[in-house]
C-alpha cells in the first residue's frame, strides 16, 4: 500500500511543476574539486556540465532528454552548414543579436580569434580535432604566432566564418559541438585563465570561483533565448556550487534539503535508503559510456588473440553489474559502441552459445569451457598478469573480480591500484608495459567515431607517450580502412554509414583488444525544493532547467 | 653496573619476576598470544568453518542457510530496484559476521587481516628498533661530526608530521614499487609498509637511545675503561650495548603499537596493504562504504586494533616499571 | 646567545632546504608522475604535449626547474598547480589554514583541560581505583585509531541515532566558517574536536601524572609539606607548576605538528578542508606544486616550534642544550 502511495505521489509532481516561475537560488554539492574555468582547456565532467550553461560554440548538442541521433545542431551559427568542395569547406553564418556577458555582440572576428586561441593556450583538442584546419600545422609548431591563415576566414560583411580543411573530416561538425570549441571574445588573453572565466554567451556567468571551495553563477544579463533546443533560457537566478563533501555526506545533505542536487552518484550503501524513501526524487538516465578492460595487444599473454577472446568469454558481466549497483544502474556491455548511440547494433560475440561469426543479441552468461579451451590452445596458462586499476573502491572491486576470473583460467593474476589521477595516463604509455588496464570512456561527443575510432585506430596509438588513448596499442589496417570508409559514407548517406560503423564495431570485437564490461546509468538525486529534472546524455542534468520551489 | 650484573639475581631476572607479578601485564601477554593464535588459524577457519575463499570476489554467489540457497548480494527492497546489500551476520559458520561489498566472508578476512596487521606491526617495530639502535648508538657514542650529520637527518624527518611522512612515502612506493639493483619489490609486497613504518619512527626511537648512550659515554666506568686504553669497539660491546637494551626492550611493544596504528591508517587510505590481501585497516576501509547498512564490517576490525594496541601499551607500561626505565617515547597522531 | 640563535636559524634553513630537495627529487623519480599529459588534457596530440612540456619547463635540467619552483613559491608566490591549471597554490594553503587552526585549537583546549584534570586527580589519588581507572581510560584513548573513532562518531551521529534527541543537532559533515555563523562553526567542529583530543588526553594525563609523582619526591615539595601546607595545595601550587614545563614543551611540538597538517586523518573523516587534507589530496593527485607548498608550510611550523622549544630550554637551562637534538 505504502509503495503504491509513493508512485502516486511521484505522478503528481509534474502537475505542480507546470506552474513554476523562474527565480531562486540553486544549491549544488560535489565531492570533486574544480579545474580551470578556461573553456578551451577544461575537460573534467564537472566543469563541462557547468560550462554548458555559460558558453556556446558554433554547434552544440540538443539540451534535452533522450538519445542524440542526428548529430550536432547549430548554436551560434544559425543553420547547420552543408560541406562544400567534397568536405573541405564549411561556411557558417552567425546568428544576429547574441551578446557576451560583458554586453559585447558576438561577431565573426570573435569566432576566428577563439579558434586561434585554442592553439595558443595548447587546448587538448586543438591538435586532435582541429589539426585538419589549413594552417593548423604551423600553429601546433609555433602557438604564439598562430594565425590559422587560410584555415578560418572571417567575413564581417557577410557575417560568415569559413573553415578550410586540409582533408575531409566526417566528424568536423560534431567536434565543433564539443565544449572546447567555445566562442569567447576576441580580446580574451591568450593564456590559461585559471580561476578567471572568460566571458561567455550562455544564460549564466561565473561570479565567484575557488577550485577547492566552490563556484557561484548568476544570470548573464545580456542573454536572450535564441534556440530552446541549443541553449534554453534558465530558471534559477543563481547557482551556488560547493565542493568537498564526500558522497555519504552529500546524500544526507540532499535528503535533508540542505542541498538541491549532488554532483556525484549515490554511494552503493545508500541506494536502498534513497530508492525506498525518496523514490520520487531519483532520476535514472542512460548516456553513452563504456567501462572496459584494455588488453595490451603488444604484451604477453594478450598478444595472442585467443587469450583476449578467452577472457571475453570468461568474464562474468552479471557480477560486474552487481558491483555497479545492480541492474537499475548498469547493464552488461559486450561491444565497444554503447547502447543508445547512433550506429549501435546489438551484438554479443562472447557469451554462451555465441561466437564472433554468430553473435548473440545480448549477454547471457560466461562460457568458461570455451575460454579454457582457448587458453589451452594458446599455451599461455601459468603466465603472470597484472591488472592496473584506478585506486577507487568500485574500480578495485571490479579489478579483483577480473583477477579471480584470470586465476580460474590458469593465470597468476594480481591487481595493482594506482591513484586515479595518474592511472589514466599511466596505462596509456607503452613504456610502462601495462598488460591490462581497467578504465572507462565517456566520449567528448556522441558519435561512433568518438568511441571505436578514437580508442582503436592506428592514429591514436602513440608509442611511449602518456597521451595515447588507444591503450591496447591496437592497429589493424583493414579495420582502420573500414572506419575511414564509415566516416566518409556517413557524410552523404547516414544510414549506410552507421551500418558500416556497426560492422567496424563487430570487426574490432572479433580481435578483442578490450573486454567491454558494463555500461552504467546516471543516477540524479535532487532535494525536496527542486523539480523539472531534465537529463541530457551529453550535458548530464541540465542545471539551468531545474526549477526551485 | 658491570659488576652488578655478576651478582645474583641479575637485573633481567628481577625484571622478569616483577613482570610476572604484574597482573595487567600477564593479561596483556595472554590477550596478545590469543590474537596471534587466532590469526594463525585463519586458513583453517576459512577452510573448515566459513568454507569460502576470502580473497575471491563472490558477488554473484549464493550461500546455504538452513538448507536454503541465499544470494550473498541481496537486492534492496525499493520500487526502483536500486542497489544490493551484502548478506548481514548469519550467526553461522559461513558469513558469521556477514559479507563485505565484494561478497567475501568478513570473519575470515578479519583473521587473515590480523595476520598481516600483526606481522607488519611487529616486523616494522623490530626493523625500526634495529635502525634506531644503530643510529642512536653511533650518534651518541661517537658524537662530533657523525652525531651532527645524523641529528640533522633526524631533524629533517622530525620536521614532517609522522603520518604525513608515512603517507608521502607510501604513495610513491605503492604507485611504483621499489627497485634496488636486481631486486624488485612490487607494490603489493608487505615489505613496503614494513619499511616505511620502520623508517618514520626511527627518529622517535633513536632519540632516547642516543640520550642514554651519551649519558653512558660520560659515565665513570666508561671513562675509566677509556683511561685504561680499552678499544672503542670493546667498550661499545661490553659496556654500552648491554646497558641500552633496557631502553630498547621497553620501546619495542610501544613501537609495535604505534606501527599497528600507522599500518591501519595507511591501509585505511588504500596505500598500505593492497587488494586483495587484507589487513585490519583495509577492512575498515571496505567497511566505510557499508557504514550505513553493515556497520559491523568497519567496527569489528577497529575493535581488534584497539584490543591489541591496548594490550601492547599495558605490556609496555609493565616492562617500563619492571626495568625501571623512564618514559621515553613520544608518538605521532 | 646570539650565536646560538643564529646557528639555530642556519640549521632551520638547512632542514627546510633538505625537505624541499627531497620532495622534488622523489617526485621526479616516480614513474607516471610526469604531469605533461595531465596538463595537456585528454587525447591531446603529440605536438600539444611537446608545447606544454616546453611551456612548463619540463624539458629543462632538474636543478633549474627546482630553482624556478622555489622562486615561484617563496619570492613571486605565483606557483600554480599542475592538476588545476591557473590555480595558485599559496592562497590555497592559506585558505585551508583557518580550518585546521579551528580544529586543532578547539581540540587543544579540550585536551589540555581534561588531561590536567585527569592527571592531577590521578596523582592526588595515587594508587586508588580512581587513579587506576583514569589511567586505563587514558590508555584506551591512546589505543584507538583516530580515523576509526571518527567513523564510529559519524555512524552514531549521522546515521544510527541522528533522529534521536542526542544527535539531532549534528549538522552535515563539512566546515562552517566562524565568520559565517559562530554557532554553526561550533556544531560542525565539536565532534571532530573530541575525536582528535582523545589521543592527547590519554597521552598528556599519563605524562602529567608521572611527572607529578616524580616531582612529589623532590626536596622543595617535602619542604612545602613539612611547612604544613595541605597536600592538595602543595600538589596544585608547587607540583603542577613544576610539571607543566614538560607539559608545555610537549604541547608546543604536538600543536605545531597538528597545525602543520598532522591532523589529516581527522580532517579526512570529518570532511574538513584543512591543510592536512589538502596535502593528502595533493599527494594522491601527484600535484607537485601543491605538495611542495603544503609540505613546506607544515615543515616551517614544526621546525619553528622545535627551535622555539629548544630556545626556551636554552634560556631556562644551558645544560639541556646537548640533550635535545
Amino acid at each position: 500500500m505504502r509503495r503504491r502511495a509513493a508512485i502516486f505521489f511521484a505522478a503528481m509532481v509534474p502537475v505542480c511543476a507546470a506552474q513554476a516561475a523562474p527565480g531562486g537560488t540553486l544549491r549544488l554539492t560535489a565531492h570533486a574539486i574544480g579545474s580551470t574555468l578556461d573553456p578551451h582547456i577544461a575537460y573534467l565532467q564537472l566543469q563541462l556540465q557547468v560550462s554548458a550553461t555559460v558558453y556556446d560554440g558554433l554547434m552544440t548538442y540538443p539540451k534535452a532528454a533522450g538519445p542524440v541521433t542526428g548529430g550536432a545542431i547549430p548554436d551560434l551559427a544559425d543553420v547547420r552548414p552543408v560541406p562544400q568542395d567534397g568536405g573541405l569547406t564549411y561556411v557558417f553564418h552567425l546568428r544576429d543579436g547574441v551578446r557576451f556577458s560583458n554586453g559585447k555582440a558576438v561577431d565573426v572576428e570573435d569566432v576566428a580569434a577563439s579558434f586561434r586561441r585554442m592553439f595558443k593556450v595548447h587546448g587538448p583538442t586543438a591538435g586532435s580535432y582541429f589539426g585538419v584546419l589549413v594552417g593548423a600545422d604551423a600553429c601546433l609548431k609555433d602557438a604564439e604566432h598562430c594565425a590559422l591563415a587560410g584555415g578560418v576566414v572571417a567575413d564581417p560583411a557577410q557575417h560568415t566564418v569559413t573553415f578550410h580543411l586540409t582533408r575531409p573530416d566526417p566528424d568536423f561538425l560534431n567536434q565543433l559541438g564539443f565544449a572546447q570549441a567555445a566562442i569567447v571574445p576576441a580580446d580574451t588573453p591568450a593564456h590559461d585563465m585559471g580561476n578567471e572565466a572568460p566571458f561567455g554567451t550562455g544564460p549564466y556567468r561565473y561570479v565567484r570561483y575557488s577550485p577547492n571551495g566552490g563556484m557561484t553563477l548568476e544570470r548573464n544579463p545580456y542573454f536572450r533565448e535564441w534556440s530552446h533546443e541549443a541553449q534554453p533560457a534558465a530558471y534559477p537566478d543563481r547557482i551556488e556550487y560547493r565542493f568537498g563533501l564526500d558522497e555519504e555526506a552529500e546524500v544526507s545533505a540532499v535528503e535533508n534539503g540542505q542541498y538541491d542536487w549532488m554532483g556525484d552518484g549515490v554511494p552503493l550503501d545508500r541506494l536502498g535508503e534513497v530508492g525506498r524513501r525518496y523514490t520520487d526524487r531519483v532520476t535514472i538516465s542512460d548516456f553513452p559510456n563504456i567501462y572496459y578492460l584494455a588488453l595490451n595487444v603488444n604484451e604477453a599473454p594478450f598478444n595472442d588473440v585467443r587469450v583476449r577472446q578467452a577472457l571475453n568469454y570468461a568474464v562474468n558481466r552479471h557480477a560486474m553489474v552487481i558491483h555497479e549497483g545492480g541492474e537499475a544502474l548498469a547493464q552488461p556491455a559486450c561491444q565497444m559502441l554503447p547502447i543508445g548511440l547512433a550506429g549501435f547494433e546489438p551484438s554479443c560475440a562472447y557469451t554462451v552459445g555465441a561466437a564472433p561469426d554468430h553473435p548473440a543479441h545480448a549477454w547471457k552468461a560466461p562460457d568458461l569451457d570455451r575460454a579454457r579451451a582457448l587458453v589451452r590452445a594458446s599455451g599461455t596458462a601459468g603466465q603472470t598478469v597484472v591488472i592496473v586499476a584506478p585506486a577507487g573502491a568500485t574500480y578495485l572491486a571490479i579489478a579483483t573480480e577480473l583477477r579471480s576470473t584470470l586465476e580460474s583460467l590458469g593465470y597468476v593474476a594480481s591487481v595493482r591500484g594506482i591513484n586515479q589521477a595518474v592511472q589514466f595516463t599511466y596505462i596509456q604509455n607503452s613504456a610502462n608495459h601495462v598488460q591490462a588496464g581497467l578504465t572507462g570512456w565517456i566520449a567528448d561527443y556522441p558519435a561512433p567515431a568518438a568511441f571505436v575510432q578514437t580508442l582503436f585506430s592506428c592514429a591514436s596509438f602513440h608509442p611511449r607517450s602518456d597521451n595515447s588513448i588507444n591503450m591496447s596499442g591496437f592497429c589493424d589496417p583493414a579495420i582502420d580502412a573500414l572506419m575511414d570508409r564509415a566516416g566518409t559514407v556517413s557524410m552523404t548517406d547516414m544510414p549506410a554509414g552507421l551500418a558500416l560503423w556497426a560492422q567496424a564495431d563487430r570487426a574490432i570485437m572479433e580481435k578483442a583488444p578490450a573486454v567491454p564490461l558494463t555500461q552504467i546509468r546516471r543516477i540524479d538525486f535532487v532535494g525536496p525544493r527542486v523539480h523539472n529534472v531534465v537529463v541530457s546524455p551529453v550535458y548530464q542534468l541540465l542545471l539551468s532547467q531545474l526549477q526551485v520551489r | 653496573m658491570r659488576s652488578s650484573s655478576s651478582l645474583p639475581p641479575g637485573p633481567w631476572a628481577v625484571a622478569i619476576r616483577a613482570l610476572a607479578r604484574d597482573r595487567a601485564s600477564l593479561v596483556s601477554v595472554g590477550v596478545l598470544a590469543l590474537m596471534v593464535l587466532a590469526s594463525l588459524m585463519a586458513p583453517l577457519y576459512a577452510r573448515y568453518v566459513s568454507r569460502t575463499d576470502p580473497f575471491l570476489s563472490n558477488v554473484a554467489g549464493q550461500v546455504q542457510i538452513d538448507g536454503r540457497a541465499v544470494d550473498i548480494m541481496q537486492p534492496n527492497d525499493n520500487p526502483l530496484h536500486l542497489g544490493l546489500s551484502p548478506i548481514g551476520p548469519t550467526g553461522r559458520g559461513a558469513y558469521l559476521l556477514g559479507a563485505d561489498s565484494q561478497g567475501r566472508d568478513v570473519a575470515a578476512r578479519l583473521l587473515y587481516g590480523g595476520r598481516n596487521s600483526l606481522l607488519i606491526a611487529s616486523a616494522a617495530a623490530l626493523l625500526c628498533v634495529v635502525m634506531a639502535g644503530v643510529v642512536g648508538i653511533v650518534a651518541g657514542f661517537f658524537g662530533g661530526v657523525v652525531d651532527a650529520v645524523l641529528s640533522r637527518i633526524m631533524d629533517i624527518m622530525w620536521a614532517v608530521p609522522v603520518y604525513l611522512f608515512a603517507i608521502s612515502l607510501s604513495i610513491v612506493m605503492v604507485s611504483q614499487g621499489l627497485t634496488i639493483g636486481p631486486f624488485t619489490i612490487t607494490s603489493d609486497n608487505l615489505l613496503i609498509p614494513i619499511v616505511i613504518i620502520a623508517i618514520v619512527y626511527v627518529p622517535y626511537a633513536a632519540r632516547p637511545i642516543r640520550g642514554r648512550v651519551m649519558a653512558l659515554r660520560n659515565s665513570e666506568f666508561v671513562l675509566a675503561a677509556r683511561g685504561l686504553g680499552v678499544p672503542s669497539a670493546r667498550i661499545l660491546l661490553r659496556d654500552i650495548l648491554p646497558n641500552v637494551t633496557g631502553t630498547i626492550v621497553v620501546l619495542a611493544p610501544l613501537l609495535t603499537a604505534l606501527a599497528l596504528l600507522t599500518e591501519s591508517a595507511l591501509s585505511f587510505l588504500s596505500i598500505g596493504v593492497q587488494a586483495p590481501a587484507a589487513s585490519w585497516g583495509t577492512i575498515i576501509q571496505d567497511g566505510e562504504g557499508l557504514i550505513y547498512t553493515r556497520p559491523l564490517v568497519a567496527v569489528a576490525p577497529g575493535l581488534a586494533i584497539v584490543i591489541v594496541v591496548l594490550a601492547l601499551n599495558v605490556l609496555g607500561d609493565g616492562l617500563r616499571d619492571a626495568l625501571d626505565v623512564r618514559e621515553t617515547s613520544r608518538r605521532g597522531h | 646567545m646570539l650565536m646560538t640563535i643564529l646557528r639555530r636559524l642556519g640549521q632551520t634553513l638547512f632542514v627546510l632546504t633538505g625537505i624541499s630537495v627531497l620532495v622534488f627529487g622523489v617526485f621526479f623519480a616516480t614513474p607516471g608522475a610526469d604531469p605533461t599529459a595531465r596538463i595537456a588534457g585528454r587525447n591531446a596530440s603529440p605536438q600539444t604535449m611537446a608545447q606544454v612540456r616546453h611551456e612548463y619547463g619540463f624539458d629543462r635540467p632538474l636543478p633549474v626547474q627546482y630553482a624556478t619552483m622555489m622562486k615561484k613559491l617563496f619570492v613571486t608566490r605565483d606557483l600554480t598547480s599542475y592538476v588545476d591549471r591557473g590555480e595558485k597554490v599559496v592562497p590555497e594553503v592559506f585558505k585551508a589554514a583557518p580550518v585546521t587552526l579551528s580544529l586543532v585549537t578547539g581540540a587543544a583546549i579540550i585536551w589540555v583541560v581534561v588531561s590536567i584534570t585527569m592527571g592531577t586527580l590521578a596523582a592526588a589519588l595515587r594508587g586508588s581505583w580512581v587513579d587506576r581507572g583514569l589511567m586505563m581510560l587514558g590508555l584506551i584513548g591512546i589505543s584507538m585509531p583516530v580515523f576509526w573513532v571518527g567513523q564510529v562518531a559519524n555512524l552514531l551521529s549521522q546515521s544510527r541515532y541522528h533522529d534521536t534527541i542526542v544527535f539531532r543537532w549534528v549538522p552535515a559533515l563539512g566546515y562552517v566558517p566562524f565568520t559565517e555563523s559562530p554557532w554553526g562553526w561550533f556544531k560542525a567542529l565539536v565532534l571532530a574536536w573530541i575525536t582528535l583530543a582523545i589521543l592527547f588526553i590519554g597521552l598528556y594525563s599519563r605524562v602529567l601524572r608521572a611527572d607529578l609523582i616524580a616531582v612529589s619526591g623532590e626536596d622543595f615539595m617535602r619542604t612545602a609539606r613539612a611547612k604544613g601546607l595541605s597536600p592538595t595545595r602543595v600538589l596544585l601550587r608547587h607540583g603542577l607548576r613544576t610539571s607543566l614545563v614538560t607539559f608545555v614543551s610537549l604541547f608546543g611540538m604536538d600543536f605545531a605538528q597538528l597545525v602543520g597538517g598532522g591532523a589529516l586523518l581527522t580532517e579526512v573523516v570529518f570532511g574538513l578542508q584543512g591543510v592536512g587534507r589538502l596535502t593528502y589530496q595533493a599527494l594522491t593527485n601527484l600535484d607537485l606544486p601543491l605538495i611542495m607548498a603544503t609540505v613546506m608550510y607544515s615543515a616551517v611550523f614544526v621546525v619553528i616550534a622545535n627551535a622555539l622549544v629548544d630556545m626556551v630550554y636554552i634560556v631556562l637551562d644551558p645544560r639541556v642544550r646537548d640533550g635535545r637534538a
